[in-house]
């Protein structure tokens, strides 16, 4: 019995695939490996598979987690020489750890999710204009927000899910955003979701249209030091 | 190519549709290949993607060195308004080439309410309409499929269509063109449909006039106007499928498709004869593939695709000469890696009672039964050769075995229904509770009666039959629903303007081409998903271009009529249609020729083939 723990990426030509999709590629790669996978007991059995957190339809990503059992002993570089062989050109394997002992599940454990937006401005270069609508965005105290959902609406405070203030870069195209969002128990805040209050609220001046949004990597925070799930004891 | 800007997919449902890049994609450089074919779906692409036919012809084509074959399905109505707006012909997935750089652009026509997804995405395409406004510069827009049998309706739009079996014609036609075009395409378009003309199962519609009479409307005669084009032209067969090139890597979508699983085709044909099935006529005789060929296919799939579930697909699976055989090999090869084997379709009769227990072992999730026709009478009238009695066995076998939902289907507006035979409907549906109740001495089972709506098809025995009215079809629905008051019975039926529709074009001729144009001009599409028909628009359309719907779906016709599709044979004669017809009146049953006596359809003799099937020899 193994549990290998792997850090993968979702690139640009699937980034239109749902997380159900993406999961469900990666499991019919593994079963073309024909690796001792582990499945459920019962009548419909299921490849034993997790996830870390979902990504968004239409978002990148350059770090997921997920955990994957093998019946037999299975090396980190066996997995990783036979899956890659077997990944769309669009999924990249970047590290293997085999998780030792007794862990927390992936999910439950990972508590920030990093972005990088990249945007373009909405008529012309406006670096100061950028600036300040940041500046106030990240001195507000509260920022409301209503989410909308199939089951209602909700109003949230968006800072509550900020962990430290976004960071923008200007570039003659457009702006780079960087943020750290919280992953909560009882919910979080997407990316597009402070760029859509971003643009409408603090008047950034930039088309969230022709947003491209890239997770730059999950992690687990503990008494304020921040590790990835692959460094996690 | 296309690039895809982050805006456009943003805002669309589902936009995975569009963009490509799965598991087993063939992706080529179109600089390097001579002929490129786009292999169009009339449908959104999770319809598209689950079709058998479009999968062989994708492999056939690209494993020819220089042809590439590139797939495009029909965009949902938000992404064709996202596509109009920013200017965006519709493209291909592979390489996101626009149709205007292929060769041939060919679509299937697997039912006729996707028609008016063919004319929008040519539309899309920017590619002109009318087969008669494209010259050499064009792509030649080709189409084959079931509905390639009545062509008609679509004349005016396809350069050409193929009848039959594809894979053998694909490759002709593919030699064709490159030839065509390495010759600087001599002769321009004429050229190449002249050589075009000249393959087996090929049908150039433009080399043929078609003349209407002047008192009653009905065709006059089909003039051939052209010496390359033959008087009739018959559909094309695989002789041995079992030799057949079968596509062992499909592509596997990201997305969740209709059928989304490894597709293993038993065999083609069935010759049950059930009168109203087209399907029985146009791809007779049975050829079975052998056992061991099926077992190494699915391993070479399961191993291509990761796929966890393999589906045995035929016209009616059970029929299968070496089902169980099959399927005992298959459970015991693939069980350790997850893998499950399914079976689509039922017999009605306890063999396939046990074999449904074999394959689902405990998921009991509801059993599929189509008696068809509520009375004995009317069963026989179709030829469903069926009873009661195997119905009772069936069932009672799949409670015994603890299922406790069944689902029957059936068809109204059959020839010589009463209302004897919709309340026999009710009665099965009670009959099914009550067996319930005797075997496991409680209530508790569910049925589920579904009702379509039956719509005369050319080349079948009920081609002349004038199809029930709208207000009698609903009427008949409204008569059962108030027979089945049942808690425990459910009952679906299908929308009435839908099958009135179906049936004007099933049996239309080239006049419904305006018609068609008018009706997609003024917003017709994806006319099979019932939110997005529009039946007033179509009402207006025939008003507009002044055809009588009535004429071609609710008429009786004459016996000696020439049909619009005369000139297109799948191989079965028309004067078996016509005794068939005498048959189903007289109520009498005709055998299934796999094993039974031969009912002299013509196909076997008339096309050089014979009926293949394993029973006793493997």
């Amino acid at each position: 019995m193994t549990k290998l723990r792997l850090e993968i990426t979702k690139g640009e030509e699937i980034r239109y695939i749902s997380h159900l999709d993406y999961a469900r590629t990666i499991e019919r790669a593994l079963r073309r490996t024909k690796m001792p996978l582990a499945y459920s007991e019962g009548f419909n059995p299921h490849m034993k598979l997790s996830f870390a957190s979902a990504l968004s339809v239409g978002v990148t990503s350059m770090a997921e987690y997920m955990e994957v059992e093998l019946t037999d002993q299975v090396s980190t570089e066996q997995l990783r020489m036979a899956l890659a062989q077997q990944l769309p050109p669009s999924i990249v394997i970047n590290r293997v750890k085999e998780v030792v002992g007794k862990q927390a599940a992936l999910m439950a454990v990972v508590n920030i999710a990093a972005y990088r937006i990249v945007v373009p401005w909405q008529t012309v270069e406006a670096p100061e204009a950028a600036k300040i609508a940041l500046e106030k965005f990240n001195n507000s105290p509260a920022v409301l927000y209503i989410k909308e959902n199939p089951k209602g609406r909700r109003e949230i405070d968006i800072k509550n899910y900020i962990a430290e203030a976004v960071i923008s870069n200007p570039t003659p195209e457009g702006i780079n955003l960087t943020m750290l969002i919280k992953i909560t128990p009882t919910g979080s805040v997407k990316p597009s979701e402070v760029l859509k209050v971003l643009t409408e609220d603090f008047a950034l001046p930039v088309n969230s249209k022709s947003a491209l949004i890239i997770r730059l990597g999950l992690y687990v925070e503990t008494d304020g030091v921040r590790v990835s799930p692959l460094e996690m004891r | 190519m296309i690039k895809l800007d982050p805006s456009w997919l943003d805002n669309v449902t589902k936009p995975s549709r569009y963009t490509g890049n799965e598991w087993n994609m063939i992706k080529k450089d179109p600089a390097t290949v001579s002929v490129s074919v786009a292999l169009a779906f009339p449908d959104v692409y999770e319809v598209g993607m689950s079709n058998l036919g479009l999968k062989i012809l994708y492999n056939i084509l690209n494993r020819i060195n220089d042809v590439v074959a590139e797939r495009v399905y029909a965009p949902w109505v938000d992404m064709e308004a996202v596509m109009r707006q920013n200017d965006v012909p519709l493209y291909t997935l592979e390489n996101m080439r626009p149709l205007t750089e292929f060769d041939v652009v060919g679509f299937t026509l697997q039912h006729e309410m996707s028609y008016t997804n063919i004319i929008n995405m040519l539309d899309l395409a920017k590619i002109p309409l009318l087969a008669s406004a494209r010259d050499e510069h064009h792509a030649l827009v080709i189409a084959g499929g079931p509905c390639a049998f009545n062509a008609e309706p679509l004349a005016d739009f396809v350069d050409f269509f193929v009848l039959g079996d594809g894979e053998e014609t694909i490759g002709e036609i593919a030699n064709a063109v490159r030839t065509w075009k390495k010759s600087g395409k001599i002769g321009g378009k004429n050229a190449i449909l002249e050589q075009v003309a000249a393959i087996e199962g090929v049908y150039v519609p433009s080399f043929y006039e078609v003349s209407y009479r002047d008192d009653d409307g009905c065709v006059a005669a089909v003039k051939v106007i052209h010496p390359a084009a033959k008087a009739v032209v018959t559909k094309r067969i695989v002789r041995d499928l079992d030799t057949a090139e079968y596509p062992t890597k499909p592509v596997v979508p990201y997305m969740d498709v209709v059928h989304d699983r490894v597709v293993l085709e038993l065999f083609r044909g069935c010759t049950r004869g059930c009168r109203f099935c087209q399907a029985g006529i146009l791809y007779r005789p049975v050829r079975e593939r052998r056992p061991e060929t099926l077992l190494k296919l699915a391993r070479q799939i399961v191993d291509s695709t990761g796929y966890d579930e393999i589906s045995l697909t035929s016209l009616s699976s059970a029929d299968y000469s070496c089902l169980h055989h099959l399927v005992t090999d298959l459970i015991q090869e693939f069980k350790n890696q997850g893998i499950s084997v399914s079976l689509p379709s039922l017999r009605i009769d306890s063999f396939s009672i046990k074999l449904a227990e074999e394959v689902q072992q405990v998921r009991k999730s509801g059993l599929t039964f189509a008696p068809e026709a509520g009375t004995q009478r009317l069963r026989d009238v179709i030829n469903k050769g069926v009873t009661e009695k195997n119905l009772e066995d069936a069932v009672g076998a799949a409670f015994q075995a603890g299922w406790s939902s069944v689902k029957l289907y059936f068809m109204i507006g059959l020839p010589t229904e009463t209302d004897e035979d919709i309340r026999g409907i009710a009665d099965l549906a009670y009959k099914v509770l009550n067996l319930y109740k005797n075997i496991k001495g409680r209530r508790g089972a569910k049925v589920t009666v579904s009702v379509s709506s039956f719509v005369p098809k050319p080349h079948t025995a009920f081609q002349w039959y004038g199809q029930n009215s709208s207000a009698e079809l609903e009427r008949k629905q409204q008569l059962l629903k108030s027979l089945l008051k049942d808690k425990n019975i459910s009952f679906n039926w299908h929308d009435v303007e839908i099958s009135y529709l179906e049936g004007v074009f099933a049996r239309g001729d080239r006049r419904l081409g305006q018609v068609l144009l008018e009706a997609w001009r003024q917003g017709a599409r994806f006319d099979s998903w019932s939110e997005h028909f529009k039946y007033d628009v179509w009402m207006n359309a025939f008003k507009k271009m002044n055809v009588d719907p009535e004429f071609y779906n609710l008429r009786n016709r004459d016996i000696n009529e020439l049909m619009p599709w005369d000139h297109l044979s799948s191989g079965v004669d028309k004067k078996f249609l016509q005794r068939e017809y005498q048959a189903a009146l007289a109520e009498s049953f005709t055998e299934d020729c796999r094993r039974g006596k031969c009912s002299n359809c013509g196909v076997c003799s008339g096309l050089g083939v014979k009926i293949i099937d394993w029973e006793g020899k493997a």
